[in-house]
């Protein structure tokens, strides 16, 4: 392998020197330690009762229908599916109170579809919003037991845009480096110990996703990635997708995003495997806080 | 509109003259070829549109062949809308180089609408006209290819008719050529694929291990996006833009905006935004093509080289997303340029990690030059000669690799490419080599114009305002043709009533699908994977 020399980037920028033998390292540390410095991206909408007016101007510029307020004005109730959200940002900007920002928190995956649902006022059974059942595989603590240490997954793209499919692949990459933590993609549902799907479940794949899954051996989990993969995302509403994998396999973990980036995913397939805490509880949302350093530094 | 008067017959013998007479009407006579649909961008306002004519429908067929034999034009998009009482079928058509093009319409009945094929004198419309047979309910007589496309279950009505119709529960057939003959067996593969990548079923018919012919099944992935576009507020239409490839979201995004903004009569981006936009779409480029880059090198089992390509590509992303907040450049554009401010404070130091990108994938192409067992698998491989490449009308990196010299942003320059010079990759042998280095190439080309874009003032770029209202838009068209990372990416919107009335999205993939099935002939198996990244075609961009 021929030399290349030592990059002048900062260090910390993302390392884009060509790695020798003995070059920089260039796996990040997450999820065994901390999240990089500096991750940029804050796309996730937190919302702030206190500065709600209730002016409905999320709700009308969402063009996924995650946003639904009950009521006008300061006693109008909020309520956020995290699950039909696709990240956009549009509702943030159309907030006119600063009441809805934007957070680079990304650890949003959940084993219950029911605790992706933002509830500000109301009540959380009543203004739940309408959204798919959410099925927990009755294996999925045994799985857990099972392959604590290692984890053989099978991605099935059941209709994607493909952007989940450029972050799922991403966990390959030596950024990532999935197979440091035991887990690795493998070729045959035979092989695997469960599936990551990805998509909303187009009428066309469905038959091909449901015998994928009927090949996979017991015990298995399936893990549920982005907006359409539990909601049908952008693709809600049309006839010719399902509207999420619930529609056809039990999940056991829900990821969202749109696509969830890389890290997001580490944290869902963790999650699956209860090596690390859920954060998201039912009506509660994210913390407002920035789970990460908010900016990096030049 | 007016009727032209061609003078052209399916005679052969009569084509040339009668071409000729086309030319002239075409060229001499602006004022009957109106402006039709626009396509965004001049400078001082004026949308360079293609030549848009009306014909009636018993000239069709002879009107589009009289094309391409004259200007070199090539089939760009072949598509229908719904009107009152008909079905109106529009084919654009790209003249060579930065060539005019023409956008010929015609109106046939809507009850049951029959238009003569194109085929066999134009390859690049059989999907077009399958995609409409099925869509459309549209019969092409003289066509080849009856099946279905996207569709795998019968629709009691065709989907963008009328109300549309939900798929039924029958499966539609569908018949698979099968080679015969001693020693010759099949390989079927797919949908659901070994690696982490979309679906599609293929069907390979092999002796040893040569492959004598391959049939590509698509459709897995039709979410009926079309359809879902009809209606809606055209701002709420950019969440479909950016998925119908959601691996180079942001060309979806200014695509479509282009398209939009055309229709709504909109005036172009001020020169910051179209330089931010650029910045943008540059990044992506580097993005994406480095991707297939590591993909090309990991199917020759090099994964050291692989994730070197891969390190790089990690990194283009990551200034996706200091620019943007995320990773894809989603959200990032809006119908009048971008959404929000780039987020300076993190851009500091884009510039220098793009030359790092662009020097890191030249020394990687001079690493792999080095391993003969490489370059060995890549050489001579996939081979799509330039007849082939013409005859389909390839699109992108596939297409310049194959001979033919074209880029939309130097031919057709929209907003950032205006006043900027493109030097656009050249390649001749149509091999997988030969495609790898035009993304090597592209890639550092894009990092040389994303530089260029920031000295442009990309960064200062701030959001514009709502400089026109596409929801007050009674009746209204355009285009918005960008060259993606896959190549040529166009949307043809059509307003009405201030909603959505039609959305046709040709990805590019849409025209480079087919050349996969020339390209594996003759090769042997293993050296499929080497085909399949070195085209890397978009299976939801195709089915959508």
């Amino acid at each position: 392998m021929s030399a290349a020399p030592t990059s002048p980037v900062p260090s910390v920028r993302r390392r884009v020197t060509l790695g020798e033998v003995r070059g920089p390292t260039v796996t990040l540390p997450y999820p065994m330690g901390e999240i990089r410095e500096g991750l940029a991206g804050a796309r996730t909408p937190i919302h702030d009762p206190r500065r709600c007016e209730g002016t409905g101007a999320c709700a009308r510029a969402c063009p996924t229908e995650a946003i639904r307020l009950e009521g006008a004005g300061r006693g109008a109730s909020f309520h956020l599916d995290y699950g039909r959200c696709i990240f956009c940002r549009a509702c943030v900007d159309a907030c006119p109170t600063g009441a809805l920002t934007a957070s680079p928190t990304f650890e949003l995956a959940v084993r219950d579809l029911r605790d992706l649902q933002l509830h500000h006022g109301g009540t959380a059974t009543a203004g739940a919003l309408p959204s798919t059942d959410s099925v927990r595989s009755e294996t999925s603590d045994r799985v857990r037991r099972m392959f604590g240490g290692s984890l053989a997954l099978r991605e099935v793209d059941a209709g994607s845009c493909n952007g989940c499919e450029v972050e799922v692949s991403a966990l390959t990459w030596p950024a990532y480096d999935l197979e440091r933590l035991g887990i690795h993609f493998v070729a045959s549902p035979r092989h695997a110990d469960g599936l990551v799907v990805t998509g909303p479940v187009t009428v066309n794949m469905r038959l091909a996703l449901e015998k994928t899954y009927r090949a996979t051996p017991e015990p298995k989990i399936v893990i549920a990635v982005g907006a359409c993969g539990i909601s049908g995302g952008p693709f809600r509403g049309s006839p010719e997708v399902l509207g999420g994998v619930a529609s056809t396999l039990p999940v056991d973990v829900w990821i969202p995003g749109c696509p969830p980036r890389p890290e997001a995913l580490l944290y869902g397939i963790w999650l699956a495997l209860g090596r690390l805490e859920q954060r998201l509880h039912q009506g509660e949302g994210p913390s407002p806080g920035p789970a990460l350093p908010p900016a990096r530094k030049a | 509109m007016t009727e032209v008067p061609y003078e052209g017959d399916e005679a052969s013998s009569e084509r040339r003259p009668a071409a000729r007479a086309a030319k002239d009407t075409i060229l001499a006579d602006e004022g009957k070829w109106a402006r039709g649909w626009g396509l965004l961008e001049e400078p001082g306002g004026a949308p360079l549109g293609p030549w848009g004519g009306e014909v009636g429908a018993e000239r069709w067929r002879p009107a589009c062949l009289s094309l391409p034999p004259v200007l070199g034009h090539r089939l760009a998009s072949y598509w229908a809308e719904e009107e009152e009482e008909a079905l109106r079928l529009h084919a654009l058509w790209w003249g060579k180089g930065g060539a005019r093009g023409v956008h010929l319409r015609t109106l046939v009945s809507s009850g049951s609408p029959v238009i003569p094929s194109l085929l066999p004198e134009v390859p690049a419309a059989l999907y077009f006209e399958r995609e409409m047979s099925e869509m459309f309910g549209l019969t092409f007589p003289g066509g080849r290819d009856p099946r279905p496309l996207l569709l795998h279950y019968r629709h009691p009505s065709p989907p963008l008719r009328g109300q549309g119709s939900p798929p039924g529960t029958e499966r539609a057939p569908y018949d698979f050529p099968i080679v015969e003959g001693e020693g010759v067996y099949e390989i079927p593969v797919g949908p659901v694929h070994a690696g982490i990548i979309e679906p599609g079923h293929f069907r390979f018919q092999v002796t040893g291990e040569e492959i004598h012919d391959l049939e590509v099944r698509l459709g897995y992935t039709h979410k009926g996006t079309e359809r879902l576009w009809q209606g809606r507020a055209p701002g709420r239409g950019l969440p479909l833009a950016e998925s119908v490839s959601g691996d180079h979201a942001v060309a979806g995004a200014v695509s479509y905006s282009m398209a939009v903004r055309s229709a709504a009569g909109a005036s172009p981006m001020d020169a910051r935004n179209a330089a931010a936009v650029g910045l943008l779409l540059e990044l992506e480029r580097m993005a994406f093509l480095l991707g297939d880059i590591a993909g090309i090198i990991l199917d020759v089992g090099y994964a050291a080289g692989a994730a070197q390509a891969n390190v790089l590509r990690d990194a283009a992303y990551g200034e996706l997303e200091a620019l943007t907040g995320s990773r894809l450049g989603r959200g990032a554009v809006g119908l009048e340029g971008l959404t929000r401010p780039l987020a300076t404070g993190l851009a500091e130091g884009v510039g220098e990690v793009l030359r790092e990108i662009a020097k890191g994938v030249a020394q990687l192409l001079r690493h792999v030059e080095e391993i003969s067992s490489v370059m060995d698998r890549l050489r001579g491989t996939g081979v799509l000669s330039r007849e082939v490449a013409e005859a389909l009308g390839l699109v992108g990196p596939a297409a310049r690799a194959s001979g033919m010299d074209q880029d939309v942003r130097r031919d057709r320059p929209y907003g950032p490419y205006q006043g900027v010079e493109v030097r656009v990759a050249q390649g001749s042998a149509g091999d997988v080599e030969a495609r790898l280095r035009v993304k090597v190439h592209e890639v550092q080309e894009a990092g040389r114009l994303a530089g260029l874009f920031l000295e442009r003032g990309a960064l200062e770029a701030k959001v514009p305002g709502a400089g026109f209202e596409p929801t007050s838009v009674t009746k209204g068209n355009g285009l918005g043709v960008v060259e993606a990372p896959r190549g040529e990416m166009l949307f043809a919107v059509t307003l009405r009533d201030g909603v959505v009335h039609r959305v046709h999205v040709r990805e590019p993939s849409f025209m480079n699908w087919p050349a996969i099935e020339y390209a594996v002939r003759g090769n042997i198996v293993p050296d499929f994977p080497l085909c399949n990244k070195s085209l890397n075609l978009s299976y939801s961009g195709f089915d959508r």
